[in-house]
């Protein structure tokens, strides 16, 4: 009553509907993840998990009698994490395709890269359940853009009153004589008297022009200090 | 674009320190309750024997939730353990000294070896389609694996479905030859296999008129070709529990036995290759059952006489002989009836012990049979162990281990599963260890508020008189200078209590129960499907109390619990100690079911009413003779109370006192159902439905879901042009999730669905339809203020489709715009307003399965909520709001988008996996901090965290550096006093040459 070997798994393939595929792969053990110890209980999965196969010593697993069509195959394992693959599996006797797989990105069309089969696995990253405590660090505080410019205005200040001694006296005057007008303009502004402020302010705005074109016709409100200032610096 | 990486960064914050991991969170991994019904899936003891000689113990055993496990009997911690899928049962397990063989899966369907000490899967063979495969009853008939013997060590025999052998080899998982019964549609179903170095046997019932009749082949273990087969002449009424292989190991050349009881007649076939052998009768004694004890491949077996005496029977060169009878082991009114375990010693010794509970003496008692000691004529070693029933519950299995130091004295080790899910080890008198398994299948559980530790302490101090009062507080006194130099000393070194410190007590405190500073330690209190409760600290996982459910009445004919409903009835905010009853239907082995209440005090786990005492078994109250349909809390300013609806819609309350009554009178509505103010003849109100909603013919209703009661912190949400968009709060809202009718046809077009119900007349403000997996809908779904969030598996493929699993948040705002406010929390349910409401939504694609999911809750519910997921890979993920928001832009968010926080649309939200196995369900709970919740999930295992959805804003942060502060401070102070005489200098200076 024996029946052949072959037989018998013919029949006992006979007893799924269609003539389905064992898709067959490897979880290759990485540094990262050495063996099934470290990996600890894993699947692989087709889908919602309804055709798996569980991950053995050796990394190879089984999904037994897939019928043909398109496949997202994931990995579930508790600590790594590995990339989801696309995978067709075709009526004919043809190897099934496998594709990296994006989620989220449609099926259609294909990538038109295809990794060998049987399917290569291997553990991404573990997952890392911790995260690191923000601690006060001066290097990452001074990286801050805001930071990097109250340091500069800092250095400047306190640059300052060497620049001003190494300076030539008429530029020394010159830039006394600026100061004096923003400080001018500040007080107005602050004091309330807009229009005031306003119009010098125009008058500080006129003067870098009259200033390149060489004549005197910003000359308004105010302007007569300017204007002895760029005489004597012409 | 920074300020948005930024943002992004602190919403990923959340999550655990690696200091606090093992302070804030703990996992308790758990194995579930052994499965008993079958010797295959029983616990045992086994002991891998290494080359050079040394040996390792592991106790193996297949449990109730579906997983292969094995524990250390040294510590009782779990070695290794492995998790079959739900539609994949443990049907058998066997084990020789380097692996095991699985057998799962209808009929038989999946082998999986596993390495014994580390768990390691090493081969998984599906042998066929689980779809296939044939279901017997019990689920383990017709399924075995056996090692191969001899030459064959190296390969398996697994016989599937009744009558397909194969013979596998055990490192290539390639079949051997396989072997199909001629006839399949005879009746013989096989279901044992018997493998010797020569022959292999495959035994199996033919079932005739009123029994079975035995039926045994033989094949040749290396061709798999049929020897011979036949029907041994024998009649068995029960099945294959009182039919006994008997062969001894060590003694090869002794043919095995089948034995068998036929008509109280111990009968007895010598399994010969050829099965030309006669049955062999052992007349004279009467007997009522056989045990298969575990030592049956050593020649021993446990018979019964009628009188309730157990008898070891040993095969020997002349057939079956007596060795021992227990002595009074007959049945009796002073003790329960034994329970016979066969165990090895490392040398392979055959040790059996029978265990029983005395009456008399309240005591649990073993006698460990050794037939090979005392110069052969045996050794009964007796002894009696405290076993703790008021605790545990009964005895229902035993496993035993046997040593043998020095001749004449024997030292067992007993593993014993209880009737309440608990397993304990006990070395001969002495407890080495209890696991809680029971606690893999909680059904309800709630987290119960502590009181703080002044009100633990005086309690009850309303009517004292005046000189107690002096007396007590001159005592208190006493403590104000300890007081006062702690005050100084925190204030100095500024150790204030930490939000990421355990509030675990410290070991060996006596002090009551009390609540840590920011209300982080609850007591859990948890209810099993075993007729347990348990009170469980939330700081550490420990267990604080338990109590046994008495089963009323019904312990005369036995029956089991099913909790139904946890509520809080009292809680601290009541002033007294928080009181919880819990719901539970008892069903009685008779038949009837009663809805019987448990009102137990949270704290300690006494009964509430007092009728039981502390040490014994806790008594219900039956509420109603018969089952309930629904139950709920009924929160009124003069207290709770639990409504119980009957199937006959008649209302019951509980505690059933006058106040209750008017109170429940004053409330009244009921979703859905309308109480006449009248009370019907029967003395009770009787509800009736005021509306239904017929569904589609084609769906199903799978289930149905509501809002959690928790508190609404802002009735809207201010946009970023100042307009505000009002959440529709309408407490009645119910959501529904149907699926594919039963009795219609399935077809490709089934699909399922979503609704939201105006739950007080029966209007639909939300549905969606969701495509359906072969007919099965797996939907989740959760609602949450005006928030709908569910989750499904979307398998669409066509063009441009793409397969994954989806997630849909939706939220629910009134009127038809900005700045519409129909107050729809406080709204009438007769209003047509109810029907006013716009709603946003969005999909994302989720990066995978969820098993269950709850939002995140907080005291005031200010807090941004968050959704903490149990997925598929056995983790527990939170997932933050503003992820899930429906109206984050699809385009660059501009600036009011900004001020709003509202992040870009991405439809893949990120898979950040924060750490539990086979999660059933989730219980959130608010913390006295407003911003923090605490998590409880459960399902196999147990695991409890703290999240803190929009960080700890309300807690100073542990990186907060007193000291650095304090150095500042003094720094710039020194800077002062040091600059000042300067500048007051240098003032004077410009005074005088300016």
């Amino acid at each position: 009553m024996r029946i052949p070997l072959t037989l018998f798994a013919l029949a006992s393939a006979c007893a799924s509907a269609a003539l389905a595929l064992d898709l067959k792969g490897r979880v290759q053990w990485t540094p990262q993840c050495p063996s099934l110890q470290e990996l600890g209980q894993a699947k692989v999965v087709l889908d919602d998990g309804k055709l798996r196969g569980g991950v053995t010593r050796d990394g190879s697993f089984v999904i037994p009698d897939v019928p043909a069509g398109t496949y997202i195959l994931s990995v579930i394992a508790h600590d790594y994490q590995f990339e989801p693959m696309r995978i067709d599996v075709f009526e004919s006797d043809s190897l099934p395709e496998v594709r990296p797989y994006f989620p989220g990105t449609p099926l259609s069309p294909a990538a038109p890269a295809t990794l060998p089969y049987p399917i290569m696995l291997s553990a991404r990253a573990k997952n890392d359940y911790f995260v690191p405590r923000e601690s006060f660090n001066v290097l990452a505080m001074f990286k801050n853009p805001m930071m990097m410019m109250m340091l500069g205005a800092g250095v400047l200040v306190l640059l300052m009153p060497t620049l001003m001694k190494n300076m030539d006296p008429e530029v020394l005057e010159d830039f006394k004589e600026r100061q004096a007008k923003m400080a001018n303009i500040q007080s107005s502004l602050q004091s309330g008297d807009l229009a005031s402020g306003f119009s010098q302010l125009l008058a500080a705005g006129d003067e870098p022009k009259a200033a390149a074109s060489g004549s005197s016709k910003g000359a308004s409100s105010g302007g007569a200090k300017q204007r002895g200032g760029k005489n004597k610096r012409r | 674009m920074r300020l948005l990486s930024l943002l992004l960064s602190a919403v990923c914050a959340y999550a655990l320190h690696a200091s606090e991991a093992g302070v804030v969170d703990w996992h308790k991994p758990l194995a579930g309750v052994p499965l008993l019904q079958s010797p295959a899936t029983a616990p045992t003891f086994h002991r891998r024997e290494y080359e050079n000689g040394a040996t390792r113990s592991v106790i193996l055993t297949a449990t109730q939730s579906n997983v292969l496990a094995a524990l250390n009997p040294a510590n009782g911690s779990l070695e290794w353990r492995h998790l079959f899928d739900d539609d994949d049962r443990i049907l058998a397990y066997r084990k020789n000294n380097e692996v095991v063989a699985a057998l799962s899966g209808l009929g038989g369907a999946y082998l999986r070896l596993f390495d014994t000490l580390n768990g390691d899967l090493l081969l998984e063979s599906r042998l066929h389609s689980p779809e296939v495969g044939r279901l017997f009853e019990p689920e383990s008939l017709g399924a075995a694996v056996a090692f191969g013997a001899g030459e064959q060590a190296k390969d398996i025999y697994v016989l599937t479905d009744g009558h397909v052998l194969r013979c596998i080899d055990r490192h290539t998982g390639d079949v051997k030859w396989g072997w199909s019964a001629p006839d399949q549609t005879s009746l013989v179903i096989y279901s044992k296999i018997v493998a010797t170095p020569s022959t292999v046997y495959l035994l199996g019932l033919a079932k005739s008129f009123s029994s079975y009749t035995l039926h045994v082949t033989s094949l040749s273990p290396v061709t798999g070709e049929l020897v011979a087969s036949s029907a041994i002449p024998s009649s068995v009424t029960t099945g294959f529990s009182d039919v006994v292989v008997l062969r001894d190991l060590r003694v090869p050349e002794l043919d095995a036995h089948l034995v068998w009881l036929e008509d109280k007649v111990l009968k007895s076939f010598q399994l010969t290759p050829g099965l030309k052998a006669k049955p062999a009768v052992n007349k004279g004694v009467a007997y009522k059952s056989v045990h298969d004890v575990g030592v049956s491949e050593y020649g021993q077996l446990v018979a019964v006489k009628d009188d309730g005496s157990g008898r070891v029977i040993r095969l020997s060169s002349e057939g079956l002989k007596v060795i021992w009878e227990y002595t009074d082991s007959d049945s009796s009114s002073q003790r329960s009836d034994s329970i016979y375990a066969g165990g090895l010693d490392v040398d392979g010794y055959p040790y059996i012990a029978r265990v029983f509970w005395s009456h008399t003496f309240r005591q649990a008692s073993a006698h460990v049979f050794a037939s090979h000691l005392a110069e052969g004529k045996g050794l009964v070693t007796g002894f009696t162990f405290p076993f703790k029933t008021g605790e545990h519950g009964i005895i229902s299995h035993v496993a035993v281990d046997a040593a043998n130091p020095e001749p004449y004295r024997v030292l067992a080790r007993l593993f014993l599963t209880t009737s309440t899910g608990a397993v304990q080890l006990w070395q001969h008198d002495k407890l080495q260890w209890t696991r809680e398994e029971g606690l893999s299948d909680i059904r309800v559980a709630e987290m119960v508020e502590l009181p703080e530790r002044k009100v633990a302490a005086h309690a009850g101090v309303e009517n004292e008189t005046f000189g107690t009062r002096l007396r007590r507080q001159l005592a208190d006194a006493q403590d104000f200078p300890q007081y006062a130099v702690n005050f100084v000393r925190r204030f100095v070194t500024g150790s204030y209590a930490s939000v990421s410190a355990s509030v675990a007590p410290s070991a060996n405190t006596t002090e009551p129960l009390s609540r840590d500073t920011f209300g982080f330690r609850k007591v859990i209190v948890a209810v099993t499907s075993y007729g347990k409760v348990y009170g469980i600290d939330s700081a550490n996982g420990d267990v604080l109390w338990s109590r046994v459910f008495g089963l009323g009445w019904a312990a005369q004919v036995g029956g089991h619990i099913i909790p139904a409903k946890l509520f809080v009835t009292r809680t601290v905010g009541d002033g007294e100690t928080p009181q919880v009853v819990i719901v539970t239907q008892r069903k009685a082995n008779n038949g009837l079911v009663d809805t019987v209440l448990f009102h137990v005090d949270a704290l300690t786990g006494e009964d509430a009413t007092g009728k039981s005492p502390a040490a014994d078994v806790l008594q219900g109250h039956d509420v109603v003779s018969g089952p309930i349909v629904e139950a709920f809390l009924l929160r009124t300013s003069a207290g709770r109370a639990v409504v119980l609806l009957d199937e006959f819609l008649q209302v019951h309350l509980y505690p059933e006192t006058d106040e209750a009554q008017q109170a429940f009178e004053k409330a009244l509505p009921l979703t859905g159902h309308q109480i006449p103010p009248k009370v019907e003849f029967t003395g009770r109100h009787i509800a009736y439905p005021t509306w239904s909603l017929p569904f589609p013919p084609t769906e199903d209703i799978r289930s149905v879901f509501a809002r959690p009661a928790d508190p609404v912190a802002s009735l809207g949400k201010v946009l970023g042009n100042r307009t505000t968009l009002y959440k529709y709060l309408n407490p009645n809202l119910v959501g529904v999730i149907t699926g594919p009718s039963g009795s219609v046809p399935l077809s490709k077009a089934a699909t399922c669905g979503v609704y939201l119900v105006d739950g007080a007349k029966g209007t639909i403000i939300y549905h969606a339809v969701l495509p359906s997996v072969d007919g099965v809908c797996d939907v989740k779904a959760t609602l949450v203020e005006n928030w709908l969030v569910y989750h499904y598996y979307d398998n669409e493929v066509g063009p441009g489709q793409s397969k994954g699993h989806r997630v849909v948040s939706v939220e629910l705002y009134e009127g038809h715009g900005v700045d519409e406010k129909i107050q729809s929390s406080d709204l009438t349910s007769l209003a047509n307003e109810t029907t006013s409401v716009s709603i946003y939504e969005q999909s994302f694609v989720f990066p995978r399965g969820i098993t269950t999911w709850s939002p995140t809750s907080t005291s005031y519910g200010i807090t941004m909520k968050d959704i903490i997921i149990a997925n598929e890979n056995n983790q527990i993920q939170s997932f933050p709001r503003r992820f899930l928001d429906p109206r984050r832009p699809k385009q660059k968010p501009t600036t009011q988008e900004m001020e709003e926080w509202l992040i870009q649309y991405d439809p893949v939200i990120p898979d950040d996996p924060k750490r539990v196995a086979k999660t059933r369900r989730i219980v959130t709970s608010p913390a006295l901090l407003e911003s923090t919740s605490l998590v409880f999930a459960y399902g196999l295992d147990l695991f409890s965290t703290r999240v803190a959805p929009s960080n700890t804003f309300d807690v100073l942060s542990e990186n907060f550096n007193k000291a650095q502060l304090v150095f500042t401070i003094g720094g710039l102070a020194l800077a002062i006093v040091v600059v000042k005489p300067m500048v007051a200098r240098k003032r004077l200076r410009e005074r005088w040459y300016e």
